[in-house]
């Protein structure tokens, strides 16, 4: 990655180049190598896709980054969780993606957080029985994404039962997972990432612990 | 950038052409990319897309070629088939298309292919983990003979309000004595949303349950998009005492032999001599050549 194109003047005085983290230096090519492992993500829950390794603002993990890189322009309101938003982050997002930032996580087509949320998935967009497709993506950073450990996947996408194990998620995760799927054909779908490490868990998947 | 059709008769590398990756402007790109990863997500459901037209007539499937161009990267190996073969016009034009706008490399072989746009089959080669099929859907909406309006249609997928297909198959059971349905037979994608397979002869139908590969849904003119993941329930509608059924024939391919394929008749002479040959092209020449190797030996 490099520094953006210099010569682009930023709209607001709020956006600073100096520092500003970079994004794809082949956006077409890029955004289309990083869509393709989110759609695997998410059409074969619990398999692990691996990212390049990219620059990213502090805080946040390459595979995060290069998901809102590839996936949010000006059409996709944002919610980032408090403690991951920072202002390089926030500069980041408006500059190369020129996202809208909101503060209602219910109006927030992509959700940038940390397992820690206040509160339940609930507060994200569900979509509706007649709109399903119209609920939040929750791109969630974890500990660590592993093939194999302590829940057991069952769905569309699986074939069978697949093993994955998360680190970092505390106890609630489980229940808030159940109660996703359950709202099914409503529910938010998430995108797990740890470094450059991507899993997807959409709504369909029934985890067991 | 110019909107004209691509120029039919050069061969100029993706770069030179002075058009985008693919076609497809980068947010429309976007923006279907988005809808694809929701359609995943629920299974058979009919994601609504925006954008702009592609400036190609329907025939060409722009719903399929919308999708193709969405996913497809530089890595890809493409296929396209026309009711199951390479070699028909339209085929032969959107392989170039990509060729030439992605720079991708072609093939006719099933296995060799990592994504491949289909327009009314499946092919015989059973796909494989990986592979992404990408249909051409004239018409996505299953429930439009009987209900016009999307409102109502909408809310009879979230109601699972599936009587009426059942009604109708019924209809057929009750004039023919059997289901006459035998293109575009409606399924049940993972126990919830009744999705239309496009038409696909329902000989084809089983092919999609369980399918290791991932499946996608284009509809240009509605603007739909839909999607099957691998390994998913595909269930044809049916009834207890007329369960679902495939076409069979009682002939082979006169080519290759084939007992088990999708034939179609084809008329050779002035006199209605008439044979049966394998509509998967791809299939019947790997037999061909398999008979071949096998008689070398
Ligand atoms: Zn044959």
């Amino acid at each position: 990655m490099t520094t953006p194109n210099q010569t682009r003047t930023p709209k607001t005085p709020a956006l600073s180049l100096t520092g500003l983290c970079g994004g794809f230096d082949d956006p077409v090519q890029q955004s289309q190598q990083v869509f393709r492992r989110a759609l695997t993500a998410l059409s074969e829950p619990g398999t692990l896709q691996t990212l390049p390794a990219a620059d990213a603002p502090t805080g946040i993990h390459p595979a995060a980054y290069q998901l809102c890189l590839a996936l949010l322009d000006a059409e996709t309101p944002l919610w980032i969780a408090p403690a991951l938003k920072s202002e390089a982050l926030v500069s980041a997002l408006r500059f190369h993606c020129g996202c809208r930032i909101v503060d209602d996580p219910g109006r927030a087509e992509f959700a940038l957080i940390s397992p820690d949320i206040d509160g339940e998935l609930t507060r994200f967009a569900q979509g509706s029985h007649e709109y399903p497709d119209r609920s939040t993506t929750l791109i969630v950073q974890v500990g660590s994404l592993e093939a194999t450990a302590d829940w057991t996947l069952s769905g569309p996408g699986i074939d069978g039962t697949r093993k994955v194990g998360i680190t970092g998620l505390d106890p609630r995760w489980p229940g808030m997972l159940a109660d996703n799927h359950r709202r099914f054909p409503c529910g938010v779908d998430i995108l797990f990432t740890a470094g450059s490490v991507l899993m997807g868990l959409p709504r369909t998947t029934r985890v067991e612990i | 950038m110019t909107t004209a059709f691509p120029d039919q008769t050069t061969d100029t590398p993706a770069d030179a052409t002075g058009y985008n990756f693919a076609y497809l402007d980068e947010q429309t790109k976007r923006m279907i990319r988005r809808c694809l990863l929701k359609a995943v997500a629920v299974p058979g459901y009919q994601v609504p897309f925006g954008g702009r037209e592609m400036p190609l007539p329907y025939g060409w499937g722009t719903g399929g070629m919308q999708v193709t161009a969405t996913v497809i990267g530089s890595d890809d190996v493409l296929k396209v088939i026309d009711q199951g073969a390479d070699d028909t016009t339209n085929a032969v034009s959107i392989r170039r298309f990509f060729a030439r706008t992605a720079g991708v490399a072609t093939t006719e072989s099933t296995p060799q292919a990592s994504v491949i746009q289909t327009r009314h089959r499946i092919p015989e080669t059973p796909l494989s983990r990986g592979q992404i099929l990408v249909y051409q859907v004239p018409i996505p909406e299953p429930l439009r003979f009987i209900e016009p309006r999307e409102t109502e249609t909408r809310k009879m997928h979230a109601l699972q309000e599936y009587g009426v297909m059942h009604v109708k198959l019924y209809e057929d059971i009750a004039r023919f004595g059997h289901i006459a349905t035998t293109y575009a037979y409606p399924v049940k994608v993972n126990g919830h949303y009744v999705m239309d397979p496009s038409p696909i002869p329902k000989f084809d139908n089983p092919k999609m349950h369980g399918c290791p590969a991932l499946q996608l849904f284009g509809a240009g003119r509605e603007k739909r998009i839909y999607a099957i993941p691998p390994f998913t329930r595909v269930e044809s509608l049916d009834f207890e005492d007329h369960p679902f059924e495939v076409q069979g024939w009682d002939q082979t391919c006169e080519f290759c032999g084939s007992d088990h394929s999708f034939l179609d008749e084809v008329v050779i002479d002035d006199y209605g001599g008439r044979i049966f040959i394998c509509s998967d092209t791809d299939y019947c020449n790997q037999r061909l050549d398999a008979d071949a190797r096998k008689e070398a030996v």
